[in-house]
């Protein structure tokens, strides 16, 4: 009788609660009527007990006509966009400790090996946890079976008029060029958010002695979260090119609307007071790289005042044109 | 020939897969537990296995094809179960859905023959 007990606890414990009193009493019935057939009323073996629990087949696949629906972490209606986004955001984590190193080892070359080994560390540990949370992210909706099946089920009604066309050439989005804006976002991000020490003109005397930086590192901290939310949203954008595949109307809407929240986070920051190195020209002199009153010392006084404007001057059209084209490319038929 | 068997046990488990409901409902319209239908299908010519059946039967039941009742005055508790009003409904047309299946097919099986002399 402890088999039996046994098999029914293996069916029923990978059975949601709420049906597995009802079915333990019909097993139950059943495997003791299977027996009586069996035997009759003389006395049970174990042999006949193994004898009908084989007939029935393995708790397992019991369990698995009992529940209907097989069972997964991440089911086939949602898994395609699932691998496209694990793929997203495994390159993305992988470009950013890479880029990282790559920096790190520009900028001290003699300690390569420590470099190295938090190369290692970042990519053990990094990688896992992207894979984990992007993972765990669609596994919960799907146990809290959130995804609506009906318009996902891959035999949901379809018309043959909601087959997309075949995107022209030049509509296609091309994998590469997504992600190789991407990782040129993520190298920004890096670059900032770790070493924006270094972002300005380097002195050489032999060897690398310093840098004159063009940013203001009082105000540095406050306008870093501004900088990663600007190149956040380009990696958003590239996402967002990956996923549609083709243009349309509706990328390149979302696209302009990246770009106009990107202009206005780049005008508020750089048009402020302190966002740059108040500094710089002065530095640079100090530095011996200029010398005041020579031809170069004013010209460079005078790219440098003007800068801010010609740089935003830059933003928008790179920014404005990039939407434009996406309307332009969703236009052709 | 081995072979050829092999391939014939993977097609008749998809050919009984949907046999099988029918033979049951066909069962159902006095109420049955679980063994019993096992025995009356299987005294009948048709096999089920128990494994198939049970979850088939609780499956049915909650579509609403079939009613259902616990029976425990006898020594053994069994649930019963029976053809709903919508099961009854279902029933017949499965029947004549079968019935035109089991026409056509017989016509292509027998025109089998004829396809070397073209088509018409």
């Amino acid at each position: 009788m402890e088999l039996i007990n046994r098999y029914i606890y293996a069916v029923t414990q990978k059975l949601p609660q709420a049906q597995r009193k009802d079915i333990e009493e019909e097993l139950r019935g059943l495997i003791e009527d299977m027996l009586d057939e069996r035997v009759g009323d003389t006395g049970i073996t174990v042999q006949d007990i193994e004898a009908v629990l084989l007939e029935l087949g393995s708790p397992r696949k019991l369990a698995d006509q009992y529940r209907g629906t097989k069972r997964y972490l991440i089911g086939p209606e949602i898994f395609d966009s699932y691998i496209l986004v694990l793929k997203i955001v495994m390159i993305i984590t992988a470009s950013v400790i890479g880029i990282n190193f790559v920096i790190q080892v520009i900028l001290n070359p003699v300690e390569i090996l420590d470099h190295f080994i938090d190369l290692i560390i970042g990519l053990v540990t990094g990688l896992p946890t992207a894979f984990g949370w992007t993972t765990f992210g669609f596994a919960i909706p799907e146990m809290a079976g959130a995804y609506n099946f009906k318009e996902l089920s891959l035999e949901s009604e379809w018309r043959p008029s909601d087959l997309p066309p075949v995107p022209d050439e030049k509509r296609q989005i091309k994998r590469g060029e997504a992600l190789f804006g991407i990782i040129f976002y993520s190298i920004f991000i890096v670059i900032f958010a770790f070493s924006s020490e270094y972002f300005g003109v380097w002195r050489f005397t032999d060897e690398f002695t310093g840098v004159v930086p063009f940013l203001n590192e009082q105000t540095y901290g406050t306008y870093l979260l501004f900088i990663i939310l600007i190149f956040g949203f380009g990696v958003i954008k590239e996402c967002l090119k990956l996923v549609f595949g083709k243009w349309t109307y509706k990328l390149a809407a979302y696209t302009l609307i990246v770009n106009l929240i990107s202009m206005a986070g780049v005008l508020l920051m750089i048009s402020g007071p302190e966002f740059w190195n108040p500094n710089f020209v002065m530095e640079l002199v100090d530095a011996g790289i200029l010398t005041t009153g020579s031809e170069a010392f004013d010209i460079v006084s005078k790219i440098w005042e003007q800068s801010t404007f010609w740089i935003f001057i830059l933003l928008i059209i790179g920014l404005i044109w990039d939407a434009v084209d996406g309307f332009i490319r969703a236009r052709k038929k | 020939m081995s072979d050829a068997n092999e391939h014939l046990e993977k097609l008749m488990q998809e050919l009984r897969r949907g046999t099988i409901t029918i033979a049951v409902l066909s069962q159902l319209s006095e109420p049955q537990y679980g063994y019993s239908l096992v025995t009356l299908l299987s005294e009948k010519g048709v096999q089920v296995e128990p494994g198939t059946l049970y979850p088939l039967l609780r499956r049915l039941e909650k579509q609403g094809i079939l009613d259902s009742k616990w029976d425990t005055n006898e020594a053994r508790p069994r649930k019963y179960y029976l053809l709903s009003e919508t099961g009854k409904e279902v029933f017949d047309l499965l029947v004549i859905e079968w019935k035109s299946i089991v026409k056509s097919l017989n016509g292509v099986i027998e025109a089998k023959g004829d396809d070397s002399n073209g088509t018409d």
